[in-house]
């Protein structure tokens, strides 16, 4: 019934891979990071290095000379004995889409209802700049985000965000970057069903691709999905976008593996728990695994193998690696605590620092704009107090599309306005007058703290 | 700050749970006339707790939690305890000697806060023990009754350095029930197995959303209003149960005293204390006890006392709200639980030295935890209230050095004075003091019970592992030689790879701090 309408939608909608980033804001000052050890992002390491930052673009990296180079305006920030990386990049959450998790008023993750293909689902749509989690892990070093739709088989596409705050307009870098789905028990409660469902799918997508003037005129069999789900799956078979699968036992992964194969598409995994017992084929399928690697839990039968140096076998093996925060989105700034966890456990420093910058970047196909310090990307960057994967260390300067963000956020101000209690009055666990009932009788106390100001109970009508 | 509760007068006389190495679960008090209360409580420690050889550990950086930290020093343990801390000690005949040169360390840590063993993994339908959720207020419960000693999340959590935690029902309920001190020891059999001798009972209660959300479509509470209704209403009758056995045992003292005067004109109450036809002769009837409650024993032992409640609280209002309550009744709560609002309230907990168990990070993720911040510990330290820094995670278990680091070092960054002794109490000498037994553990201080790690370097680095944890003096991990594994996870994950080898931190790293 539908069909046709949806098919008509669809033809209006442009396809999501193409569009492509809305215009920048009024143009940042020109920015000049000196002095610092800069640490580009796919393992070099330049010395007392220099960054020019113009256009809300890296437009020179080198040395001392290049400072000269900067207007007198220009914003110059001192990072002698600091760290400088490139802005980190959080992968697979859905920050901007829930601001709190058990408040489901506050959730834009999903579409919701039964249907397990919501490839259409684009997460750009439902992003909002303003979320107060955007401003705490950004002060936190983390630059750009891959938010992910939730749910379902395939939950839909994802959106390439620079954390900008309150910038409406300006934070989508750019949608569509890649669809995101789940493998395991996402589909009819066994994993079998979930492939059947996902050819089932793919399937009709590629017979879609070809006959959609048919798929007007009423003349094509029934499809497993909406057409615009089936037209949103077209930049994935084209293997313009990966397909972010969520998997974590090792036959999953392997399922996986067969399905990219089969339909000539890019796959990143997701979650891999057991992703280093399958690490040879993962390296010669050259399929990016994103890890988090606290996680060595065996919290449940597909996670039995989970164990602490994942992240290290994995690049053991040849596996590019991607270190992500696959908790709730409010801590998405914990993925330097992550990638020292990997470190200890036996990652090389290196390319722990890669699986927060560049790695990120390459597996979203965003490695032109997005994951290091280059002229002519984006200039996110991040200046350390010292190692950014220590737990001492902290961001003292943070760049996003090439401004310099005030290191403010909500936590910030809330602590500021509790710093001091003193304008509460007196401390001690009572300041109420209310006649509490004693125990046992259930007379008004008698000992009761004087009332610091009968302001409540002027409110208390 | 560490003082030794006194022991109560209220619990002398009866038959306690033994302090012991490895002691045999409590006896289930009987069903009888007049019962021991159900409470483990303190008795005189033994001086020996392990017949292991005494172990000496050579040149290592030594955190006491004391206050000294000893850059090169050693540390002797005999008979199960800390016999010395400091430079240049002398084995004793038949001494293991460990080499801990290069490493530093540390008390074991103590989690106030963890439900491993009650929610184990895998998390089945099977293994969900945690939470009596089938009336608001289940004072009757135990943990210990659902604990599961071959959980596979005990063995990570000692090899993150944890001796010692505290397992408690879940939050569901206004009143869960009875928490568990255990330890984490290898080979465990059952709960008795692991139980902290002589630790007293927590009560695990819980304030907020949670008790909303589960009884909130059942008989209630629905809102904030019943929770602290049935707050009251629990110990208004605990109050009320108190008086009736009060009323019995003097009852029945009398009755005892007066039992072989025939004649005595001071009888107990009661018809059977004279003859019907007012003539002395027949002995009164003893008098019987009232019906056992024991949840209303349980909160009665709160009232007392002898059972430290831990309040799982989130908001400044409400934990201000609970310290009313709790001094309405008489009580004290010993640690709120999760109180990622403390900081505003830092001044009142302090006052009422009442804990905070906190995370380091958390928040967001329900709306009474929307207000964390990254100082919540700090500003509370700063206050001179107790910080303590828990889990409530089996994966943030592993790491609470982690945790307490990102604390420290956010206090620091606005400027309070933290020292590194102050961050490692909040993991060890402030839980062992909530969960009432710093007497035993929490600090390397002579006397006490040798649990400690030994770890590859500052425990405050991101770049730190556990190498060695010891339990009374006897390695339960060694990292590589010794690490323990439950039965449940025998013969998974056939021909897994061997552990990959740590690479070097390159060492030309900033770290202007």
């Amino acid at each position: 019934m539908s069909h046709i309408l949806l098919a008509a939608l669809t033809l209006l909608a442009p396809a999501p891979a193409a569009r492509a980033a809305p215009p920048a804001r009024p143009a940042a000052p020109v920015a000049v990071v000196t002095g610092g050890d800069l640490h580009v992002g796919d393992g070099t390491v330049v010395k007392n290095a220099t960054v020019l930052i113009r256009d809300g673009k890296f437009a020179g990296v080198g040395g001392p000379e290049l400072a000269a180079s900067a207007p007198a305006d220009a914003v110059r920030v001192d990072a002698t004995g600091k760290v400088v990386t490139p802005g980190l990049i959080a992968c697979d959450n859905q920050l901007g889409l829930v601001e709190i998790d058990l408040e489901g008023s506050t959730h834009d993750d999903a579409r919701s209802g039964d249907h397990p293909i919501r490839a259409a689902y684009d997460a750009s749509r439902a992003f909002h700049a303003e979320s107060s989690l955007i401003q705490v892990q950004a002060i936190g070093g983390v630059t750009t985000a891959a938010v992910a739709p939730a749910g379902g088989l395939l939950s839909g596409q994802v959106a390439w965000v620079d954390l900008v705050h309150g910038d409406h307009r300006g934070a989508l870098a750019r949608a569509g970057v890649a669809i995101d789905g789940n493998l395991g028990h996402s589909f009819a409660g066994s994993r079998a069903a979930a492939l059947a469902k996902l050819q089932e799918v793919l399937t009709d997508a590629q017979v879609f691709r070809g006959r959609k003037d048919a798929y007007e005129r009423a003349q094509t069999r029934p499809f497993a999905a909406h057409a615009l789900d089936l037209q949103a799956l077209q930049p994935a078979l084209a293997g313009q976008v990966p397909l972010t699968l969520t998997a974590d036992r090792a036959s999953d992964i392997l399922a996986a593996l067969d399905l990219a194969k089969e339909y000539k598409l890019r796959l990143v995994v997701v979650g891999g728990s057991e992703a280093w017992k399958v690490a040879p084929e993962l390296a010669a399928a050259k399929v990016p695994v994103i890890v988090q690697p606290s996680r060595n839990l065996p919290s449940s039968f597909d996670t039995l193998g989970a164990r602490l140096d994942n992240a290290a076998l994995l690049a053991a093996a040849g596996v590019p690696v991607v270190i992500a925060w696959l908790d709730d989105s409010h801590n998405l700034r914990n993925i330097t605590q992550e990638a020292g966890i990997a470190v200890a456990n036996g990652l090389p420093w290196a390319t722990a620092l890669r699986a927060i910058t560049l790695e990120p970047a390459l597996a979203y196909g965003q490695s032109a704009t997005h994951g290091s310090v280059a002229v002519g990307k984006v200039a996110n960057l991040v200046v350390w107090s010292g190692d950014p994967l220590e737990l001492s260390s902290r961001p003292t300067h943070v760049f996003v599309r090439g401004r310099a963000i005030p290191m403010v956020s909500r936590q910030t101000l809330l602590r500021d306005r509790y710093r001091s209690l003193d304008k509460f009055g007196a401390g001690g666990p009572t300041k109420s007058t209310d006649a509490r009932p004693r125990p046992d009788t259930g007379a008004p106390a008698t000992t009761a703290a004087p009332r610091k100001s009968d302001a409540p109970a002027r409110l208390a009508v | 700050m560490s003082s030794r509760r006194p022991r109560s007068p209220a619990i002398s006389g009866f038959v306690l749970f033994l302090a012991c190495n490895r002691g045999a679960p409590p006896q289930p008090p009987s069903d009888v006339a007049a019962p021991a209360p159900d409470v483990a409580g303190r008795t005189a420690a033994p001086a020996v707790v392990s017949d292991g050889p005494p172990r000496l550990f050579r040149n290592a950086r030594i955190m006491t939690a004391a206050g000294d930290i000893f850059e090169r020093a050693d540390l002797l343990v005999v008979g199960g305890r800390i016999s010395a801390v400091g430079p240049g000690l002398t084995a004793p005949d038949g001494a293991v000697v460990v080499d801990a040169a290069g490493k530093t360390i540390t008390p074991g840590i103590i989690d106030t806060h963890s439900h491993i063993g009650v929610y184990a993994a895998p998390g089945l339908n099977g293994h969900s023990d945690g939470n009596e959720a089938s009336a608001p207020n289940t004072a009757y419960a135990r943990a210990e009754d659902g604990y599961w000693p071959q959980d596979p999340q005990i063995d990570r959590a000692r090899a993150g350095g944890v001796t010692t935690a505290q397992i408690l029902p879940g939050s569901a309920n206004l009143i869960g029930g009875r928490s568990v001190t255990v330890r984490f020891l290898p080979d465990a059999r059952s709960v008795g197995d692991v139980k902290f001798p002589g630790a007293p009972y927590g009560l695990k209660m819980a304030c907020g959303e949670n008790p909303k959300r589960v009884y909130g479509d059942k008989a209630g509470p629905k809102t904030r209003m019943g929770n602290i209704a049935g707050f009251r209403d629990a110990f208004q009758k605990a109050k009320e149960y108190e008086r009736t056995w009060s009323k019995y045992h003097k009852d029945h003292a009398d009755w005892e005293k007066n039992k072989d005067k025939p004649g005595s004109a001071s009888r107990p109450s009661g018809p059977a204390g004279a003859g019907k036809d007012g003539q002395p002769g027949k002995p009164p009837d003893e008098p019987q006890p009232p019906a056992r409650d024991f949840g209303l024993e349980t909160l009665g032992l709160v009232l007392k006392g002898e059972i430290l409640v831990h309040n799982h609280c989130y908001r400044a209002d409400e934990m201000s709200q609970m310290l009313d309550l709790a001094a309405t009744y008489g009580f004290k709560i010993r640690s709120f639980h999760h109180a990622v609002e403390a900081y505003k309230i830092a001044d009142r907990l302090a006052a009422a030295d009442t804990a905070a168990s906190i995370w380091a990070d958390w928040w967001g993720f329900k709306a009474e935890a929307f207000d964390g911040i990254l100082e919540n510990a700090a500003l509370l330290h700063a206050a001179g209230g107790r910080s303590i820094i828990h889990s409530d995670s089996p994966t943030g278990i592993q790491r609470l050095n982690h945790e307490a680091a990102k604390a420290m070092h956010a206090g620091r960054r606005i400027g309070i004075d933290i020292s590194d002794n102050d961050a490692l109490r909040w993991l060890t000498a402030n839980p062992a003091w909530a969960l009432g037994i710093d007497h035993e553990v929490g600090t390397l201080t002579p006397g006490k019970r040798a649990d400690l790690v030994v770890w590859s370097g500052d425990p405050f680095s991101v770049y730190t592992r556990a190498e060695q944890v010891y339990i009374d003096g006897e390695p339960v991990f060694v990292r590589g030689s010794h690490e323990p594994g439950t039965d449940f996870e025998l013969g998974y994950n056939p021909g897994a790879a061997p552990p990959a080898p740590v690479q070097p931190v390159p060492s030309n790293l900033s770290a202007a701090h």
